[in-house]
């Protein structure tokens, strides 16, 4: 994959690869009835079995952009194609089944009176049975780690046990699409690496393909098999972590700072006055490249 | 005190969800449908009958009910006031009109108001009744788990009743927790200190607007939340309720024989069985 600079007055984005392609966002824009503009022109694709993280300050479209994927909201132009169904053109009724969000906000999810209540909430809109729906919330929950709130009630969770909860909610639904807006924002660190390793677990074992909106770019840096830039409603830069983040000029551009494995080796090698060959993202990766520059030349 | 108490004399939600989620004690086992067919035929018995001794008798048997419960007695008196004063304000007007041994008069130049002993009756009894009715409620929520309350009200409540108030009771939380965090924000910059009542009355208006408002948009979201999981306009409650066993069913037929008997033989005024 190559660095792809986005044209924001292009009229038409062709799909990427036809076959795997899930979501295709094609110069969608979304205006708000008070005039504020979510996105614009904005041309977005995820894959199968796919991490796509979108990178960007607050109010740069990205909630906007996810709302679009799940049906809640509608184009103002342009189209959005799920699943080879178009949003725009009154295919959005039963989109929920193929993509499941997390809102930022757990609060915002969790209005069932229960943890079991609001787990079988989806399966139970699905169709399923009371008991196949238990079942399935059951599996969700126990897929997350978190069976043991099962008779708890939404009030009584910490911060980090309502987000995993609102994932199970998701996940028991069985979605082919997760859509996920800021997963780690207000969460501890452990609860952070937990929300993390189920992402690259669901990818894995379940196959779903995610989305994430974010600006914890150390979070997008680690999971994400390509990054969208977003900036003024619409994707501007796209490419691997690599590509991106080893671009400052293009993550100052985007109005946010270079991920901590990213600023501790530029910084580093500035300082030691040699020149950055390698592009380590991961925290292993980095220690190696420190390493590699540590050692006496042979 | 609890994130969500606004005053020690209003029943604080959160404190009787902990109760009733902690399921200590031998009344926790107990099927939630015993419990609500016991607040039925209290009802029944506070609606049947006017005679104070039974009153009084009953009253003080729930409240020792309460408090085998280990249920908080001190809080209970203190969540009273506001029923008190209720049934004062309608009570105490009717008080003075009642026929009956006049216990004291109280001159108000163009007429002259007569307390009698039937009329001190009526506001004891109406209390009782009123204290009796509180009690056995708050008894009933603080033993019973939230998800079978939730459930019972589901199966209980029609439609749209039942709706509202699944959906209504975690709003309610949220809303309370919300109100928590603005007054303590308000405190915390000096404006719980009484300035004056005009100032201290905007204060709290300005509040209550900002609660609306907030409440609105979280409302807002929830629904679209919902919406994402394919709600359609009808939530359904999932948890089963654990149905009466034997000695519930001994309870229950205890309880109504017990009632029936005190109906048909205790006089239905008076002081005196």
């Amino acid at each position: 994959m190559t660095l792809v600079y986005r044209d924001p007055h292009a009229m038409h984005c062709p799909p990427v690869d036809k076959e795997r392609e899930l979501i295709h966002v094609d110069c969608a824009s979304h205006t708000y009835p008070d005039g504020s503009v979510g996105i614009h022109d904005m041309c977005f694709y995820v894959l199968k079995n796919e991490i796509v993280t979108l990178c960007g300050p607050n109010g740069s479209g990205k909630s906007t952009l996810l709302e679009h994927l799940n049906g809640l909201l509608t184009p103002s132009l342009g189209d959005v194609w799920v699943n080879g169904r178009s949003i725009t053109h009154g295919e959005r009724v039963d989109l929920w089944k193929d993509v499941g969000i997390v809102f930022q906000r757990s609060d915002d999810q969790l209005f069932a009176p229960t943890v079991l209540d609001d787990v079988m909430f989806g399966p139970l809109n699905l169709g399923m049975s009371r008991a196949d729906a238990e079942v399935a919330a059951m599996s969700a929950l126990e897929g997350v780690g978190a069976a043991d709130l099962v008779n708890k009630l939404p009030n009584y969770l910490s911060g980090g046990q309502k987000r995993l909860v609102s994932i199970a909610g998701v996940l028991a639904m069985k979605p082919k699409i997760m859509v996920l807006d800021e997963p780690t924002s207000d969460l501890d660190p452990l609860h952070s690496e937990r929300v993390e390793a189920l992402i690259l677990r669901f990818k894995q074992d379940y196959g779903i393909s995610i989305v994430i909106a974010t600006h914890d770019l150390d979070l997008a840096a680690r999971i994400a098999d390509r990054v969208c830039l977003v900036k003024n409603g619409s994707v501007f830069a796209e490419g691997t972590s690599e590509e991106v983040f080893y671009n400052p000029s293009l993550i100052k551009e985007a109005g946010l700072t270079l991920p901590h494995t990213v600023r501790i080796y530029l910084d580093y090698c500035k300082a030691r006055g040699i020149a950055a060959t390698q592009r380590p993202i991961q925290r292993d990766e980095l220690i190696s490249a420190l390493q590699g520059l540590q050692s006496p030349p042979q | 005190m609890s994130s969500t108490m606004i005053s020690s004399h209003i029943p604080d939600l959160d404190l009787i969800t902990v109760y009733a989620q902690r399921q200590e004690t031998y009344f926790s086992r107990v099927s939630p449908w015993t419990m609500f067919a016991g607040l039925i035929l209290v009802i029944l018995l506070i609606t049947l009958t006017r005679n104070l001794l039974v009153c009084s008798a009953l009253y003080l048997l729930i409240l020792g009910i309460y408090a085998a419960a280990g249920l908080p007695v001190k809080k209970l008196f203190q969540w009273y006031t506001i029923p008190v004063i209720f049934v004062l304000s309608l009570v105490g007007i009717m008080a003075w009109s009642e026929p009956g041994t006049p216990l004291f008069s109280v001159n108000l130049g163009l007429f002259t108001l007569t307390l009698t002993d039937n009329g001190l009756i009526l506001v004891v009894t109406l209390l009782l009744k009123a204290l009796i009715s509180v009690t056995y409620s708050l008894f009933f929520l603080m033993t019973i788990r939230y998800q079978y309350f939730s459930a019972m009200i589901y199966r209980i409540f029609p439609e749209p009743l039942d709706q509202i108030f699944l959906m209504a009771y975690r709003f309610l939380f949220l809303t309370l927790s919300m109100t928590g965090s603005i007054l303590k924000a308000v405190r915390s910059r000096g404006g719980g200190i009484i300035h004056s009542i005009r100032v201290q009355g905007r204060i709290f208006a300005e509040v209550f607007a900002l609660v609306f408002i907030r409440s609105f948009d979280h409302a807002e979201r929830v629904h679209q939340a919902m919406i994402a999981r394919g709600y359609n306009g009808r939530y359904e409650a999932g948890t089963e309720i654990p149905r009466p066993g034997f000695s519930g069913y001994c309870i229950i037929g205890a309880f109504a024989g017990a009632i029936a008997t005190i109906v048909l033989l205790v006089p239905d005024t008076g002081v005196l069985l």
